[in-house]
């Protein structure tokens, strides 16, 4: 919304926006409410949904927390909390543009380098099997457009 | 007189320790007041339009001829060889932790990341014949080449001069490195050969003789110049 928001003080300067071109404001109005609500539940339940997204995976793949020897648990957990709350502001502010240009383009590449995209697939897909257990269907398809982008993004080999 | 530039921006302020820093509002400070553009890592940067850089290679080129190729590339390789300093000092600040123990294709992707910002490029790093002693870098989105267009021959010797330096700091080993494939010989992108002098000399030479970067990439591979 902030992007095309940006577009459009850009492509309507100097002139009056259309209607056509005011179209996104009344959309992403009428959805805010339900943006929000979903927003404020992510916050509430992040704790559960990182756990019980780390409890799935691990049954699916023990392995995908450690490198050799060494178990990553910890820093996992919090990149996994850092990207959920980048795709619940995304969400909130119907905004992957400015969630790709910030934050997916850079840690995708981070994410090649360290060699773990498969990782990456299975915790973003499971993460939105998990969402859509613990919200309501509106609520999942909301956050799960943003999440979907992330495994893409991050997990694409 | 030094000046010593600070970049301040929101979000350093709140968070300073931010790795994810690279979007145009986060890297950037402009300062209309000084008339100053200093990015993340407190460097001052200068906008340029393709119009510098096309006077920038003509101009070059009617001062010094074909020198001009051999005189970006050393642009290029002082650049690279400062840069490489300069890179260690925000990269040990930034991540608590010196370069020399930290993985390799990460410190890269972090070394290329303000570039990428700065709107040269993206890149990759080929590390796979990396034991053989040379490696390859693909270049998508090259400012020179993207400016010149389609001449017919490579033309980003300021790319190559800027691998060659960087690299030969960080490896302690003289490296130098050449454009085998270029956006400006009508490819999609470019592809750079770094490695020792004696095989980029040879890869020169099999250009020269029409050699494309796949005959090259095959001959590097197959042992030739061992």
């Amino acid at each position: 919304m902030l992007s095309q928001m940006q577009r459009l003080s850009v492509e309507a300067d100097g002139r009056y926006a259309t209607d056509e071109e005011l179209k996104f404001l009344a959309t992403y109005l009428r959805s805010y409410d339900q943006r929000l609500q979903t927003y404020q539940k992510l916050q509430s339940s992040e704790t559960t949904l990182i756990q019980q997204v780390y409890d799935r995976v691990r049954t699916k793949d023990p392995n995908t927390f450690r490198n050799g020897n060494t178990d990553h648990t910890s820093i996992c957990k919090r990149d996994m909390s850092m990207n959920l709350r980048y795709a619940a502001l995304a969400m909130l502010l119907d905004d992957t543009d400015t969630l790709r240009e910030k934050h997916l383009f850079w840690c995708q590449t981070i994410m090649r380098a360290c060699g773990i995209q498969r990782k990456c697939n299975l915790i973003y897909s499971t993460m939105q099997e998990v969402t859509q257990q613990q919200l309501d269907p509106a609520q999942a398809r909301l956050i799960n457009g943003v999440l979907e982008q992330t495994q893409r993004l991050l997990g694409g080999v | 007189m030094t000046v010593t530039l600070i970049h301040q921006s929101p979000a350093k302020r709140t968070n300073p320790k931010k790795h994810n820093h690279y979007g145009f509002q986060d890297f950037f400070q402009f300062d209309p007041d000084k008339g100053t553009i200093v990015d993340w890592n407190n460097s001052q940067n200068i906008m340029a339009t393709e119009d510098f850089i096309i006077g920038l290679v003509e101009g070059l080129e009617e001062e010094v001829g074909t020198a001009s190729a051999a005189t970006m590339y050393t642009i290029g390789c002082e650049w690279g060889q400062k840069d490489a300093f300069f890179f260690e000092k925000w990269f040990e600040k930034e991540f608590d932790r010196p370069v020399r123990q930290t993985s390799l294709m990460f410190l890269l992707e972090t070394w290329w990341w303000p570039f990428t910002a700065q709107g040269w490029g993206r890149w990759e790093v080929d590390l796979g014949d990396r034991r053989q002693g040379f490696m390859f870098i693909n270049l998508f989105d090259s400012a020179v080449a993207r400016t010149l267009g389609d001449v017919g021959k490579p033309v980003c010797f300021l790319y190559a001069g800027l691998f060659a330096g960087f690299f030969t700091e960080m490896v302690k080993k003289q490296l130098s490195c050449i454009e085998i494939q270029c956006y400006s010989m009508g490819e999609t992108y470019c592809k750079f050969l770094l490695g020792g002098k004696e095989r980029i000399d040879a890869a020169a030479f099999w250009m020269n003789e029409g050699a494309t970067a796949k005959d090259i990439e095959k001959r590097l591979r197959s042992g030739e110049l061992k």
